[in-house]
């Protein structure tokens, strides 16, 4: 809850290049261990997906088009789950500039979820399964969580944690483009871009100065930090 | 003497003017004989008494700790919360049982320190109807978690990790709210208690004798122990009315201090307080009326009067609430914010709204039709049907505030509905029977009617006779 | 901990370096086993807590993208693109993302079975030699022309191999079919390429860098021919050249994700396509002004637009546009292509791009030279394949060898072919999986999955230049399974003779090096002077491909040639299935989650939603508004769907982006097997697909006309949107 807004890690989508095609959804799942939870519980709104992928229409048949834009946890830099945790589990990262979500310290009152305006969060409801042997596939960098706690996108923070130690033990800088979220590094059409705010000439940097830069819901003063890049519309040319 | 205590006094000539010896203060009875009607209440258990209490206790056994237990094996996806609607019942529960606590207290303190004189035979069934609700509410946020198991988490105590809990968060001003009122409210129950305890201690044997005893605290009833219970008694009713406040617009807060539109409002607190003194005086209507038709000697304490003034009350109270509510509606429809319309949307024409109707026929188009007559005032059973109703409406206000404002947030993509699990439902019985049973096992064991505060009001009133008519006289206590 | 496995050890010290590798690379082997040790003392080079990647090939689907799997301490983890990989350029799809759950799926064969009575699910374990016993006499004491072997669409070494097994033994090359190849109409543009360009294979779109796309149903971000390349190609169309923005037109009668993207979708009436080229060609020809003959010549531009349902209007602006942009590109899709008139559409569409002669050109068609692993072979036609399910019938194949696809399922329940199985006395399937064909045969010897396998993949559905993709196992076998390569050669090895000396291979690593000599000195993204070096390069690259982009201009004369002699009326698309019953005509693609429906049993792409319905766990079948209300359905809806050839249940999904007289129901699910994931879910609306085929002798997949009954029962389907507050109260009633 710093009071100025500070710059680090960030996040550019251009949604004129998205196409909505889900690659990412799987990529996230399966880098943070997210587990599954099968129809019965997907139908009544119980999935974990940490990023999904808004699909909604404009228009009337036979002119319409549907439009895509990937959300997931925004890391705001005033972000309204942090306040309300009784037991700090959510907290703002001063190193990193992002929400973090301490999930062993998570005791469920699931305030942070009902607070998050872009519903970024998702809760285990049960302990989801990976029967043997596919729970070999769970990545070891990256907790299990277990029923009645909360989760959300990290950024793939154990990715940021090891490209920075990486850099530090070769004594040099964390390099641009080093260091890539499992959405980031999946996405076909190269839409999601990630890298460092506070480096004006990073690849995301440049691409927030866009004229085209927007945020989720800007109007509430979260100073979230991934930023979108407006599609075309189909009606201009 | 029952035949006079009757709801319609029909013998009487004119309807307007009452006997004042309707009034338990202007119709005193030898001490010993009130102090041996209220113990003999207490001790008539019959084969009734021990069902109910069964039955309720089998269901909090079963349907309040068995579904919780079942819940905190299974998973939190046992109740029917889901995304976004991640707050159900349970906090709808709460959030009611937190209004319910609140009758003790206003009825009790509030009639107090404004020396309401026909509180007297009642405010210990209000002061139980306090700490009951609170110990019903007090469950549901551990019931709520999704890991209760770690609820100690919340309690700032000292550990080696120096990891306290957020005080940022409004669910820490709820925990510490709730304690601090469930402490309050029980010493102040149990202050006014201790002469009654010292009666029923020289007038009971066996274990009675040596539980009174205890609780009693040595209670000789000399003048200076009156002076100083007096006094405590005037510190905790002064103190515990701002508690009582502040706890309700905590929980209120809960709601208001989130950007959740639908929540986010100024006027979250005083509704919300005006909501639970509506709810919860209705409530002491409920539990008077079931003390009055259950229990042996009760007709005499507690009487027409009581439902009458009590019924006014409700009627304030619900004009009040009429007050918040429309102010509230009204800012949020000319806001014209287009997510706060989807959440009013939701109310007015979703596929439940008939819970926003029908809360609205409970809460208000009810008590405003009723409760100006008299006779229905006077009407134990009329007033017991009344209150049930609003608290049914109020149950709905408070359901709706929960789970219809999650439904409709800010991202159309992610709405959701809500269906409660019978999990959900089952812990909600079992609450209602732990309220219920605890106060049938209390009402067998403390005087449910604090009756050296009515022989002391009794003291102060007296009927003269001057001319041919009798004119009731009130001398200043203290 | 005890399990026998393979190679491993090898495998981590491939990974660590060319030196290292090359004195060790002659000790691969499938028979050269080694014990696993508990991870207490771990094997070099394995170090706790340390990540190990290694390049290979995605088996998803038959693209052929590289892959970079991250592995910890011998467990694949994580699924990455290789950056260095000209088809996949460092990215993945859903569907290779998820490979991980194919490798470590709770359903998965353990180890080579006998099932005594077919579809019983009986399975008894046997041991490999037995196993290999079973194909060696297969081979050995069966006439070759009564041995049939049918492949799945990947151009892989194991292709090769069989190839030169049958090539040997005299027998017929293998039979190779997948849904994917059938579903992208792929025989029906290679026979199109034959015709104009004299070339055998696909060409290649460079979307990426044109300014106008016209797409004929081509869902090329979703699972047409290489879906991570093409999705590639539209993010740089949208955004790759500074200062233009590619702009996309898609012609579809159901909007794809693909047709979501684009800036103008125009659903036109299913069977049209070729009209629509063709109007489109004529205009263009007029505004560019040269002369017109043969197809593009006498065009009724009036009536094509009243055919189709895209305004004259329209298909003068569009054509405008076509003409005066500097690079623009016409796709032939699926969609398109899927009709009787399917080769008609394609030489239209086609035609489009020779009239503005983008041919070889920046944002225009190229093609893909020839490997030096030689040409990759293109799948087998319908005809093809209805000709082996006579033979099966005639009782003149004896002995069927399956692997890499599931005919059972996706194959037309029409075709016959699992009655045709019936019919063939020995049936052995390499599937990993006990899936619909699996359950059919008498023998399972299952392969390994893509990341446990050796291999190499000859890329033919896209890519800038000549791409050959390695693939390596990135963990021990998890299960008992045998690579086929190796089955095949140890029984070819068995049998000895003649065939032992033309087919002379130790193993199937073996056989891989020796295809691969013919790199040895070739420059290319590296050069390697030697065999072994070339080895180590082609593990650690993952693949051998050119430096440079390097893609091949057809020849303009020729296809004008072609194009000229062409009569301009084009026959109309034929129908199964009277209109007065079967009003709807039915459009069945490929889920871009679970592709051909091999993706069925993994849990994450069940639960990945369908990015146009959001839909997870289930399919459906999707019906405008308009036809709901006149049907009298709405949403999760169980509905009859019945075609001349056939019926199933689906659950409806009112889709507002669809023409009334179509609906479209998904490939994917409706599996009776596979695992419990895939089971029982859903419906395969390829069992109501009839036999149409067009020109090329291809299965015209959007021929068929059914028609919709309520059932009154119902399903919810699992979404993602909440669709009340995507669709409100827009149609209404719909939303009960």
């Amino acid at each position: 809850m710093s009071e100025t807004a500070q710059e680090k890690w960030g996040m550019v989508i251009d949604l004129d290049r998205c196409n909505g095609c889900q690659a990412c959804v799987t990529a996230c799942s399966l880098e943070n261990n997210v587990g599954f939870v099968g129809e019965e519980s997907a139908a009544y709104g119980r999935g974990m997906h940490w990023i999904r992928i808004q699909r909604y229409w404009e228009g009337e048949y036979p002119n319409i088009t549907a439009r895509f834009r990937p959300v997931m946890c925004q890391q705001c830099g005033h972000a309204p789950c942090e306040p309300v945790c009784p037991v700090f589990a959510t907290y703002h990262s001063e190193a990193e500039q992002i929400n973090v979500q301490v999930y062993n310290r998570c005791i469920g009152t699931r305030y942070c979820a009902n607070n998050c305006p872009y519903v970024a969060r998702t809760f285990n409801w049960f302990d989801w399964e990976w029967p043997e042997p596919l729970n070999e596939q769970l990545n070891p960098d990256v907790t299990v969580r277990r029923r009645g706690i909360m989760e959300k996108c990290t950024f793939c923070i154990q990715r940021i944690r090891k490209g920075e130690e990486d850099a530090e033990a070769e004594g040099r800088e964390v390099a641009d483009g080093e260091i890539q979220p499992a959405c980031a590094q999946a996405c076909p059409a190269d839409a999601i871009v990630f890298g460092n705010l506070a480096d004006p000439e990073s690849r995301v940097s440049r691409l927030a100065r866009s004229a085209r830069a927007e945020k989720l819901l800007e109007e509430l003063g979260t100073e979230t930090k991934v930023i979108y890049l407006k599609g075309g519309s189909s009606r201009d040319r | 003497m029952t035949a006079k205590l009757s709801a319609f006094p029909k013998e009487h000539p004119h309807e307007h003017e009452e006997d004042p010896r309707e009034h338990l203060m202007l119709d005193p009875r030898p001490r010993e004989e009130m102090n041996s009607m209220v113990l003999e209440s207490m001790q008539d258990t019959p084969v009734s008494y021990w069902v109910t209490v069964g039955v309720l206790g089998l269901l909090v056994g079963v349907a309040l700790f068995g579904a919780w237990g079942y819940m905190i094996s299974k998973g939190m996806g046992v109740a029917g919360i889901r995304r976004p609607v991640y707050w159900g019942v349970f906090i709808a529960n709460f959030v009611f049982w937190i209004g319910i606590s609140h009758a003790g207290t206003f009825v009790s303190a509030i009639l107090r320190v404004f020396k309401a004189e026909f509180r007297r035979p009642f405010t210990r069934a209000a002061e139980l109807m306090t700490t009951f609700g609170l110990a019903a509410a007090g469950l549901y946020p551990l019931i709520h978690l999704g890991r209760t198991w770690r609820f100690y988490w919340m309690i700032p105590y000292p550990n080696q990790r120096w990891l306290w809990p957020n005080f940022h968060s409004p669910l820490m001003w709820d925990m510490l709210a709730i304690t601090t009122y469930l402490l309050s409210s029980t010493i102040y129950l149990y202050l006014p208690l201790i002469p009654d305890m010292a009666m029923a201690r020289d007038r009971s044997t066996g274990w009675r004798k040596k539980l009174y005893r205890v609780l009693a605290l040595g209670w000789r009833g000399t003048e200076a122990e009156f002076h100083h219970l007096h006094t405590a008694i005037n510190i905790f009713a002064f103190a515990i009315i701002p508690v009582m406040f502040s706890v309700h617009t905590i929980v209120a807060w809960d709601f208001a201090v989130a950007m959740t539109p639908g929540w986010h409002s100024t006027i979250f607190g005083p509704y919300f307080v005006v909501g639970a003194i509506l709810s919860g005086v209705s409530a002491v209507t409920m539990v008077l009326a079931l003390i009055r038709g259950t229990m042996k000697n009760m007709k005499y304490f507690i009487r027409p009067e009581h439902f009458d003034a009590l019924g006014k009350l409700v009627l304030i109270f619900s004009m009040a609430w009429g007050y918040f509510f429309f102010n509230d509606f009204n800012l949020e429809w000319y806001g014209g914010e287009a997510v706060g319309h989807a959440v009013m949307d939701y109310h007015l024409h979703g596929p439940l709204s008939w819970i926003w109707y029908g809360m609205l026929v409970a809460n208000i188009i009810i008590p405003w039709a009723t409760l100006w007559n008299k006779k229905i005032r006077r009407n134990p059973w009329a007033m017991f049907t009344i209150g049930f109703i609003i608290n049914l409406g109020m149950y709905a206000e408070r359901f709706m505030i929960v789970t219809f404002v999650l439904s409709r947030g800010r991202m159309p993509f992610d709405w959701g509905w809500y269906k409660p699990s019978l999990v959900e439902l089952s812990i909600s019985l079992g609450s209602i029977a732990l309220f219920l049973f605890l106060y049938a096992v209390m009402s067998r064991l403390i005087p449910l009617i604090p009756v050296w505060e009515v022989q002391e009001g009794q003291l102060a009133h007296t009927l003269r006779r001057i001319g041919k008519a009798e004119i009731p006289t009130v001398s200043e206590l203290e | 901990m005890s399990q026998q496995i393979s190679r491993r050890e090898f495998l981590k010290l491939l990974g660590a370096g060319a030196v290292t590798t090359a004195a060790l690379s002659g000790c691969a082997s499938a028979t050269r086993l080694v014990k696993r040790e508990p991870y207490t003392s771990m094997p070099e080079y394995t170090l706790p807590g340390t990540s190990t990647y290694y390049a290979t090939t995605c088996r998803e689907c038959p693209a052929g993208c590289g892959l970079v799997v991250r592995t910890v301490e011998g467990r694949a983890i994580k699924v990455e693109g290789n950056p260095a990989h000209p088809v996949s350029q460092g990215h993945t799809c859903a569907r290779g993302q998820a490979s991980v759950q194919t490798l470590y799926n709770p359903d998965r064969l353990q180890n080579a079975v006998r099932q005594a009575q077919r579809g019983s699910g009986k399975f008894d374990p046997m041991p490999w030699d037995e196993a290999i016993q079973v194909v060696q006499d297969a081979l050995a004491n069966n006439d070759p022309d009564s041995i049939a072997f049918l492949l799945g669409l990947e151009s892989d070494h194991l292709a090769d191999l069989v190839n030169e097994i049958t090539a040997a033994m005299g027998a017929r090359a293998p039979y190779r079919f997948g849904a994917l190849g059938m579903l992208d109409a792929r025989n029906t543009l290679v026979m199109a390429n034959v015709l104009l360009f004299g070339h055998p294979g696909l060409p290649v779109f460079d979307i990426a860098h044109a300014e106008v796309t016209f797409s004929f149903g081509a869902n090329f971000t979703e699972t047409w021919l290489s879906p991570v390349f093409y999705t590639g190609a539209y993010g740089n169309m949208r955004k790759g050249t500074p200062g233009q923005r590619g702009y996309l037109v898609q012609f579809e009668p159901r909007m794809s994700q693909t047709g979501a993207n684009a800036d103008e979708w125009y659903p036109i009436k299913p069977g049209t396509e070729a009209l629509v080229a063709q109007a489109l060609g004529a205009l263009v020809a007029e505004e560019i002004g040269i002369p017109t003959e043969g197809l593009f010549a006498d065009v009724d531009v009036a009536a094509a637009a009243r055919e189709s349902g895209v305004s004259e209007e329209d298909l003068h602006r569009l054509a405008m546009m076509f003409a005066q942009s500097q690079r623009r590109v016409a796709i032939p899709g699926a969609g398109a292509l899927g009709h009787t008139n399917g080769l008609d559409a394609a030489k239209a569409i086609m035609g489009l791009n020779i009239l503005v002669e983008n041919l070889g050109k920046s944002g225009g068609v190229s093609l893909m030279p020839e490997s030096a692993l030689g040409n990759t072979q293109m799948p087998s036609t319908l005809n093809d394949l209805t000709s082996l399910v006579e033979k099966m019938n005639s009782g003149k194949i004896k002995v069927l060898f399956i692997h890499g696809c599931n005919p059972v399922f996706e194959l037309p329940a029409a075709s016959g072919f699992a009655d045709a199985l019936q019919n063939v006395p020995l049936v052995v399937a390499f599937s990993s999986f006990p899936d619909e064909t699996a359950l059919q045969a008498d023998f399972i010897l299952p392969d390994h999955t893509g990341l446990e396998a050796w291999g190499y993949q000859k890329v033919s559905t896209a890519s800038d230049r000549i791409t050959l993709s390695s693939l390596q196992p990135v963990v021990v076998p998890v299960q008992d399974t045998r690579a086929t390569a190796d089955v095949l050669l140890a029984a070819v090895q068995a049998i000895g003779g003649d065939l032992a000396k033309q087919v002379p291979y130790e193993n199937e690593v073996a056989f891989i090096k020796a295809k691969l000599e013919v790199l040895v000195g070739e420059d290319g993204y590296y050069a390697a002077s030697d065999a072994n070096t070339l080895w180590a390069r082609w593990l650690q690259v993952g693949g051998w491909w050119d430096s440079d982009a390097l893609l091949i201009a057809p020849d303009l004369t020729h296809a004008v040639e072609v194009l000229q002699k062409q009569p301009s009326a084009l026959p109309a698309a034929a129908f199964s299935g009277d209109e007065a019953e079967y009003p709807l005509h039915l459009l069945v693609y490929p889920s871009p989650n679970l592709g051909d429906g091999r993706g069925a049993n993994n849990p994450w792409l069940q639960e990945t939603p369908d990015p146009m319905t959001t839909v997870m766990w289930n399919s459906w079948i999707e019906i405008s508004p308009d036809l709901a209300l006149e049907l009298g359905v709405c949403d999760d809806d169980i509905v009859r769907v019945t075609s001349p050839a056939g019926s199933v249940e689906a659950v409806v999904y009112v889709y507002p982006a669809i023409r009334p007289d179509t609906v479209a129901i998904p490939v994917g699910q409706g599996h009776t097997a596979l695992g419990r994931y895939a089971r029982n879910r859903g419906c395969n609306p390829l069992q109501l697909l009839d036999i149409q085929k067009d020109a090329s002798g291809n299965l015209a997949f959007a021929a068929t006309r059914v028609k919709i009954e309520p059932t009154g029962r119902k399903h919810q389907l699992a979404r993602m949107e909440d669709r009340v507050g995507v669709y409100g109260d827009r149609y209404g009633e719909l939303y009960r």
